[in-house]
């Protein structure tokens, strides 16, 4: 079920529309670009339905005045824990923005989207998303940056069709930064965990089918 | 008591005429007999001498004998007269009051009374910026008289006092031109004439006048009293970055455990654990890390005032510095004088 998913193309677009300025004002923003390694853990529907896997992932950063923008790009390949219930291992492409408004003291809010691909399709349910939450960021040090977000995840989309409610979708994270290099260079930790209350109507009345994943990612960014 | 004055008055003669060598021998003699106190040889001696030719100094000491003399034998009147030529012929003589005795000092201010000079013509060494000050001068005036002070260089001549005084008179001359202008550079003489009826007395005192570059300021790179202060400051250590770290990652493992659903089974802290693991780890750093320099906005604002403050006065001492490289400096200095007044 592609139609009402959030494709790649959406994600170039923001790209292009958070980096097209002119030369000069490029200077005045601080842009940050770097791979990151994925650890995660999956589970839909029951609890015989779990995996946990590894891959890569990309992470740019953009700041401007009191603008932010994170885009993570990550691809993790997911195993079953148990492979006597007959599943198998998938792929799961993520895309993740969230542009972010500073408001006041440690607090910003955010907005943005999110959509995970799975591959096989049926092994997997694929989600896209709207997300809107606030952060709460502090500064630990000189160049050492910890930041809690929460959100709730607006009208949701499964591949396998189903429904959540307004509250039904959420998600949580905790990043850090710390630079290195004279700023050159920021070493990253992301955690991010989502939960969607998913809900699907076969005919004999609502049946719950969650859909449940933490992601840990470290990495490094070049800042420039 | 008459005997003791007298000696110290012929001690005080001793010792001025020490300071100049008297050549006539009459006057010589009428000297020792006047140290010897034998009055009546001391009268016919420097009578005697006064017939004879003496110079100027002579002429004056044997009238300052027969002063003395006069004074000794309380003849007030003769002691008068004889000071009066005394004075005609140095106005700038004095009598010291603690060597001299009393008849005789009486005597010398009567005679100063009866004659018309201007004594102690005195003009100060001073420098001042040109129209910024003034050359004091004071002279003392014996006689009410019209005094009229002029300072002449060569066909210039300066009025630059006309009054009727008497004692001592200050006089303060700015030394400028009559436009204004600062006087050149130059020797100068500053003459004083004193007239009442048909008596006139005039003394004079040779100045000379310098031109000097006024000294400008130099700038300033702090005002006395007052230094900058450190712009940051280094905040005290604090476990605040560890409790803060402790209590975000509590919040996000907390939320991911509160959040899971039980269906799916217990939730994977995983995830969570690691990261939060790190923060904590850089929470615990930075605590024990010496904390980053935080700007100081007092300090910023009080150098900033400083700086205002100091480049303000640096503009003002700019602009003062201008000026007085259009001004003079003129230093005023008398000059020995070659003789006394007439």
């Amino acid at each position: 079920m592609k139609s009402g998913r959030f494709g790649g193309w959406a994600v170039c677009a923001l790209g292009v529309f958070l980096t097209a300025q002119p030369l000069n004002r490029l200077f005045a923003q601080h842009v940050a670009v770097g791979p990151q390694v994925v650890f995660g853990d999956y589970r839909e529907v029951s609890s015989a339905l779990h995996y946990r896997g590894g891959g890569i992932a990309a992470k740019a950063t953009l700041e401007w005045k009191k603008f932010s923008a994170d885009v993570v790009l990550s691809k993790l390949k997911y195993k079953p824990t148990d492979t006597q219930n007959g599943t198998t291992e998938f792929d799961a492409s993520e895309v993740n923005v969230l542009l972010r408004y500073y408001i006041t003291g440690p607090v910003s809010a955010e907005v943005g989207f999110m959509n995970r691909k799975a591959d096989p399709e049926f092994e997997a349910q694929s989600v896209g998303a709207i997300t809107a939450g606030a952060q709460m960021a502090y500064v630990l040090g000189p160049g050492v940056r910890m930041a809690l977000h929460g959100g709730l995840m607006f009208g949701a989309k499964y591949s396998g069709g189903g429904t959540t409610s307004g509250l039904g979708a959420l998600s949580l994270g905790l990043g850090l930064s710390a630079d290195a290099l004279h700023g050159r260079v920021r070493v990253t930790a992301d955690y991010g965990f989502q939960r969607f209350s998913r809900k699907t109507d076969d005919g004999s009345g609502a049946l719950p089918a969650p859909i449940q994943q933490s992601l840990g990612r470290v990495g490094f960014a070049i800042a420039f | 008591m008459k005997a003791r004055a007298l000696a110290t008055a012929a001690l005080f003669c001793g010792t001025v005429l020490a300071a100049q060598t008297i050549q006539n021998p009459t006057l010589r003699r009428a000297q020792q007999a006047f140290d010897n106190l034998d009055y009546r040889q001391t009268l016919t001696l420097g009578r005697a001498a006064l017939r004879e030719r003496l110079t100027g100094f002579e002429r004056a000491r044997a009238y300052e004998l027969l002063g003395f003399t006069y004074s000794g034998m309380d003849s007030i009147l003769k002691a008068v007269d004889a000071f009066k030529q005394v004075v005609l012929l140095e106005p700038e003589r004095t009598l010291d009051a603690n060597r001299t005795s009393p008849k005789a000092l009486s005597a010398f201010q009567v005679a100063l009374t009866q004659v018309l000079v201007v004594r102690q013509l005195v003009v100060d060494s001073v420098t001042f910026v040109g129209g910024q000050g003034v050359v004091p001068i004071r002279y003392t005036v014996t006689q009410p008289a019209r005094v009229v002070t002029r300072v002449v260089s060569g066909s210039t001549t300066l009025r630059i006092d006309s009054t009727v005084a008497t004692g001592q008179v200050n006089i303060r001359w700015p030394a400028r031109l009559p436009n204004g202008d600062p006087v050149p550079a130059g020797n100068y003489t500053v003459v004083v004439e004193a007239a009442v009826g048909q008596n006139s007395f005039s003394t004079s005192q040779p100045i000379r006048v310098a031109h000097g570059i006024v000294d400008t300021v130099a700038h300033l790179t702090s005002l006395p009293g007052y230094t900058y202060l450190p712009e940051t400051e280094i905040p005290p250590k604090s476990w605040r970055p560890m409790g803060l770290a402790l209590v975000y990652t509590g919040v996000a493992l907390a939320g991911t455990s509160a959040l899971s659903n039980g269906d799916l089974g217990s939730a994977s802290l995983r995830e969570g654990g690691a990261i939060g693991a790190g923060i904590v780890l850089a929470g615990f750093i930075m605590t024990l890390k010496k904390p980053a320099p935080q700007p100081a906005r007092g300090n910023i604002l009080y150098n900033q005032l400083l700086r205002e403050q100091i480049s303000r006065r640096n503009t003002e001492i700019a602009q003062e510095n201008t000026r007085r490289r259009q001004q003079v400096a003129l230093t005023v200095a008398p000059l020995a004088r070659a003789g006394g007044g007439r």
